[in-house]
C-alpha cells in the first residue's frame, strides 16, 4: 500500500510496497545457532513470520504462525491486565537504551496502573524505568493500526550491523522518507534548553552541496509531498532564499521552513520573498507567556512571536504551528495553541511534539522520566482545555509510521469557517487510508474513493451526525474544488485540499528514556546526509548526530557509538 | 414469494404501467407505497386493487424534493427501510419538434429525468445504511433504439438509461442495484397517444406480432426488484417482443 502522504504523481516513478507489514519487536533466537536475538515480527500472506539477523549466521527467518489474523487478536490480548492486578502486567518486549550509558539494553514493556512502562537493567548502570504511554489502552490498540510501509525507490545503505548501526536507510527499514528534513546551519540565534540537536556554529550548507542532497532525495524517492529546512536556524542562512529556490522543484510539493520567527516577525522584505517562493512556515509556538519561552526557549519570546504570527496573517503565509509541549511548563498552554490554530486558515496543521529529552539541551534539561508527557497525556489536555472542540476520541495512530510515533486529527472546514473534527463523521478504523497522510488530505484516487464512502456515508446517517448537513455541503465543496472539471496541478492540487481541512499532529520524538527500536524501524521522518545517507530522525539524533556534518564539525557530546555496545538479553 | 418482507415505492402509481408494476409488487408479497400527481379517484383504484396490507398512496410530485424526502422518511420511519425503488413517474406526448414548446420539453426531461433524480436521492439514504436496494428506471424502446418517437420522450427515456447505467457503478458497492426496463408499445399507458399508423408499424416490426401487456412490462420489473436478479447491474433490460 502506497503511503498516500507522497504518493507519485503521474509520470513520476512510483514506490513499491514492502512485501510485508511490518508489527513489533519481539525476542526470539536464531534458528541454527539458538542465539538469543531479538526478532522483526512481521505479517505477511495471511501468516506471521519472524524475520531474524544473526551475528554469526546472518538473515534468517522462523515462521510462526498461518492465521495473520488471530496472532494480532492474542498479541492485542496480551495487552489487556487482568482486572485487580497489583503491580505490572507484561505485555511485550523490545529493546531500548540505557539512559546512562545509551547502551542498547532489552526493555520490558509493563502496564502499570493503565499506563506504560519500560523496565530495563544495565549490566553497567544499573536498572532504571520510563513512562512510555499515560494510556496502555491507546498504546495497545495503536498496534491494530500497524499498515505496510513503501520502499524508497533507491535504498542508501546496506544491512550489515543491523539496526541502528547500519542508518542510511537500509533496506531493512520498514517505511520511506515521508518527511525529509534536511538541516542546513547549525548557526542559531537562540540557545533553546529543549534543542534536540547539538549547534556547533561551524557550518552554512552550501547551495552545490543542499542541491546533490535534493538530486539525492528524488532519486531515492522519485517525489515528495514535503521537504523540511530545519538548522539551526535556518533563516540564518545568508543563502536561504537560494536554498529554498533550489528545492522549488516539481517533485517536491511543499517546501516547508521550519523556524523559531524571529526572522519572520522583523524582516518583512524576507517574508515577502518567502511568500513569492511559495513557502510554508514551520513556526515554533510553544506558549504564549514570557516564563513558558523563557523555560523552554532561552528567553522571553512574546513580542518575536506575535511579531511573526502578524507576518503569516498579514501575508497569508500557509503555516504549520509546532508546539513542544514539556510536562509543568507550557502544558497549560495547549489548549490556547489549539484556539489560535482554529482562528486562522492560514494555519493548515498543529503539530505538538512532547518533549524529547536528547540533544544539546533537552538532553540536559532537568525531567522526570516518570512524569512525563506523552501522545495520550497531550491529547487528553487538547480535550480539557478546548472543553472538548477536539476531545480525545477524535485523535487516530498514523499508520504510515509506528503507529506509536504519530497521532493525528483531521478537521474539516466548514462553510461558516468553524472546524468538525472527521472523528465525528467518518470511521477511521475502517478509512485508515484517510489516516495516512502527513499534513493535508492529498487529492489522489485512493483518498477520492475513500472520501466518496464517507460522503455516503454522511449522505445515510445525516441526522444522526451532529451537523451533518453543514458536513455533506462541505464535502461538496471539497469536491468542487480537489477534483474540478480542469485538472490541477501537482502544486495546485495540494494548495486545493489544503484548503478543505486542517490537521493536528501529535509527534513524540524518542530519547534515552523510551527508546523503542521498533519504532525507530518504521520512522518516516529521515535527515538527508551530505554523504548521500538518509537517517531516521530519532536513530540520528540519539545515535549518529554530529557524525555526518562538515569536515571541521566535533563530535557532538551525544554522538557517540552506543551501538558498538551488545544488547543485554 | 418474490418480495416478501420488501418494501417499495413506485412513482406514478395510480394507473397504467405504474398500477400494473404495484399489482405484481404487492402480489409478489412486498408492502408497496406508491405517488401520484392529480388523480386521487385512480390512486384510490389502484389502492384497494392491492392484495395484502401496509400499502399506501401519496399525492406528491416527483419534482417536489422536500415532499419526497418527507414521504422517504415516512417510510423508512414506518417500515425500517425502503428496500425497491420503481421510477416509473413520466407521460407521452406527441408532437414533431417544429411544434415543440420549451416548456413541452421541460416537463417530458423534467418529469422523467429529474423526477428520477430527485426520488432516488430521497430514497438512496435510506438504501445505503441498510447496504441493500433495488432501482428500476422504467425507460423505453424508444431510448435504446432508434424509432419514431417524440423527440423529447426518446430523449428522456435514453437519459434514463444513462441514468441507470452510471449510478448502477456509484453506488453497487453498497449491495445496491440499479436496472431499467425499456418497454415496447403496451397495449395501455403512455401508448394510448399514439397514432395507428405508427402502432401498425410496429408490430409489423415485431416478432411477436402484438403489443405488450402492462402485466408482462411489470413482471419484469418485478424481477429486478428482487433478490433474484443480484446480479444484474446497469442493465436496461428490452422487453419489446423482439422489434
Amino acid at each position: 500500500m502506497d503511503c498516500t502522504s507522497c504518493d507519485a504523481s503521474s509520470g513520476l516513478p512510483a514506490r513499491q510496497d514492502k512485501p510485508h507489514t511490518f508489527f513489533a519487536h519481539e525476542k526470539s533466537s536464531c534458528p541454527d545457532c539458538d542465539a538469543p536475538i531479538e526478532a522483526r515480527v512481521v505479517l505477511r500472506d495471511g501468516g506471521v513470520d519472524q524475520l531474524l539477523l544473526c551475528p554469526t549466521c546472518g538473515a534468517r527467518e522462523r515462521h510462526v504462525s498461518d492465521d495473520a489474523a488471530a496472532w494480532v487478536k492474542s498479541f492485542l490480548a496480551r495487552g489487556i491486565a487482568p482486572d485487580g492486578l497489583v503491580g505490572d502486567h507484561l505485555f511485550k518486549h523490545t529493546t531500548s537504551t540505557c539512559p546512562q550509558c545509551l547502551a542498547l539494553v532489552e526493555a520490558q514493556v509493563v502496564i502499570r496502573k493503565g499506563a506504560v512502562y519500560f523496565l530495563k537493567d544495565c549490566v553497567r548502570c544499573g536498572p532504571s524505568e520510563a513512562l512510555v504511554s499515560e494510556d496502555a489502552s491507546y498504546y495497545v490498540k495503536a498496534y491494530s493500526f500497524a499498515r505496510a510501509g513503501t520502499e524508497p525507490l533507491k535504498f542508501r545503505g546496506t544491512v550489515e550491523h543491523g539496526c541502528p548501526t547500519d542508518c542510511g536507510t537500509c533496506d531493512d527499514h520498514e517505511q520511506h522518507t515521508c518527511l525529509p528534513i534536511i538541516e542546513v546551519t547549525d548557526h542559531c540565534n537562540l540557545e533553546c534548553p529543549i534543542c534536540i540537536v547539538d549547534n556547533q556554529y561551524s557550518n552554512h550548507m552550501d547551495p552545490a552541496t543542499f542541491a546533490k542532497i535534493i538530486d539525492g532525495l528524488v532519486e531515492a524517492e522519485g517525489s515528495c509531498e514535503s521537504v523540511a529546512l530545519s538548522g539551526g536556524e535556518p533563516t540564518s542562512h545568508p543563502q536561504i532564499l537560494e536554498l529554498i529556490a533550489i528545492a522549488n522543484r516539481p517533485e517536491i510539493g511543499r517546501v516547508v521552513l521550519i523556524t523559531n520567527g524571529i526572522r519572520l516577525g522583523k524582516d518583512r522584505a524576507f517574508a515577502k520573498k518567502l511568500k513569492e517562493l511559495g513557502v510554508y512556515i514551520g513556526l515554533q509556538l510553544d506558549g504564549f507567556t514570557p516564563e513558558v519561552h523563557t523555560a523552554i526557549r532561552g528567553r522571553d519570546l512574546v513580542a518575536e512571536k506575535d511579531a511573526a504570527l502578524a507576518a503569516i496573517r498579514e501575508l497569508d503565509l500557509p503555516t504549520q504551528l509546532i508546539f513542544v509541549a514539556t510536562r509543568g511548563v507550557n502544558e497549560h498552554q495547549i489548549g490556547q495553541v489549539v484556539e489560535l490554530f482554529l482562528s486562522g486558515p492560514q494555519f493548515l496543521s498543529l503539530n505538538f511534539q512532547p518533549v524529547a529529552h536528547t540533544g544539546h539541551g533537552g538532553g540536559t534539561l532537568p525531567h522526570d522520566p516518570m512524569d512525563r508527557l506523552t501522545i495520550p497525556g497531550v491529547i487528553r489536555r487538547i480535550d480539557e482545555q478546548t472543553g472538548g472542540k477536539v476531545n480525545y476520541t477524535d485523535f487516530f495512530p498514523l499508520p504510515c509510521s509506528h503507529p506509536q510515533c504519530v497521532s493525528l486529527t483531521y478537521l474539516l472546514r466548514l462553510d461558516d469557517g468553524s472546524n468538525v473534527p472527521f472523528a465525528r463523521f467518518v470511521d477511521f478504523e475502517k478509512y485508515s487510508t484517510l489516516l495516512r497522510s502527513s499534513a493535508t488530505l492529498p487529492a489522489t484516487a485512493e483518498v477520492e474513493d475513500a472520501l466518496q464512502d464517507v460522503i455516503h456515508e454522511v449522505f445515510a446517517r445525516q441526522d444522526e451526525i451532529e451537523r451533518g448537513p453543514e458536513i455533506l455541503a462541505a464535502l461538496r465543496r471539497s469536491l468542487d474544488e480537489m477534483f474540478p472539471a480542469k485538472p490541477l496541478s501537482a502544486r495546485d492540487q495540494v494548495r486545493a485540499s489544503e484548503r478543505q481541512s486542517k490537521s493536528i499532529f501529535l509527534h513524540h520524538y524518542m530519547d534515552r528514556h523510551d527508546f523503542d527500536l521498533e519504532r525507530l524501524r518504521k520512522c518516516c521522518h529521515h535527515y538527508p546526509q551530505i554523504d548521500g545517507r538518509i537517517m531516521p530522525a530519532c536513530g540520528f539524533n540519539m545515535f549518529h548526530r554530529g557524525a555526518a556534518k562538515g569536515p571541521n564539525t566535533p563530535r557532538a557530546r551525544f554522538g557517540r557509538a552506543p551501538f558498538s555496545l551488545p544488547v543485554i538479553a | 414469494m418474490l418480495l416478501d418482507g420488501r418494501v417499495a415505492l413506485v412513482t406514478g402509481g395510480s394507473r397504467g404501467l405504474g398500477r400494473a408494476i404495484c399489482q405484481v409488487l404487492a402480489r409478489e408479497g412486498a408492502r408497496v407505497a406508491f405517488n401520484y400527481l392529480r388523480s386521487e379517484t385512480e390512486a384510490e383504484v389502484t389502492l384497494a386493487s392491492l392484495p395484502g396490507d401496509g400499502h399506501s398512496a401519496h399525492q406528491v410530485s416527483v419534482l417536489d424534493k422536500a415532499g419526497l424526502v418527507e414521504l422517504a422518511k415516512m417510510l423508512d420511519t414506518k417500515h425500517g427501510k425502503i428496500d425497491i425503488l420503481v421510477n416509473n413517474a413520466g407521460h407521452g406526448q406527441v408532437v414533431p419538434l417544429a411544434l415543440m414548446e420549451e416548456s413541452d420539453w421541460d416537463q417530458m426531461i423534467d418529469t422523467h429525468v429529474k423526477g428520477a433524480f430527485l426520488a432516488t436521492q430521497a430514497v438512496l439514504r435510506t438504501m445505503v445504511r441498510e447496504r441493500y436496494g433495488r432501482v428500476v428506471n422504467v425507460s423505453s424502446l424508444a431510448g435504446v433504439k432508434m424509432m419514431q418517437a417524440p423527440v423529447h420522450y426518446a430523449t428522456a427515456k435514453a437519459a434514463l438509461k444513462g441514468f441507470t447505467e452510471s449510478l448502477a457503478k456509484e453506488v453497487g458497492r453498497y449491495g445496491i442495484t440499479i436496472n431499467a426496463i425499456a418497454p415496447g408499445i403496451l397495449d395501455a399507458g403512455v401508448s394510448d397517444h399514439l397514432p395507428p399508423a405508427r402502432r401498425e408499424e410496429y408490430l409489423r416490426h415485431c416478432a411477436l406480432r402484438r403489443t405488450g401487456t402492462l402485466d408482462e412490462a411489470a413482471e419484469v420489473v418485478a424481477f429486478l426488484a428482487s433478490s433474484r436478479s443480484s446480479y444484474m447491474n446497469g442493465a436496461t433490460v428490452v422487453v419489446d417482443g423482439a422489434v
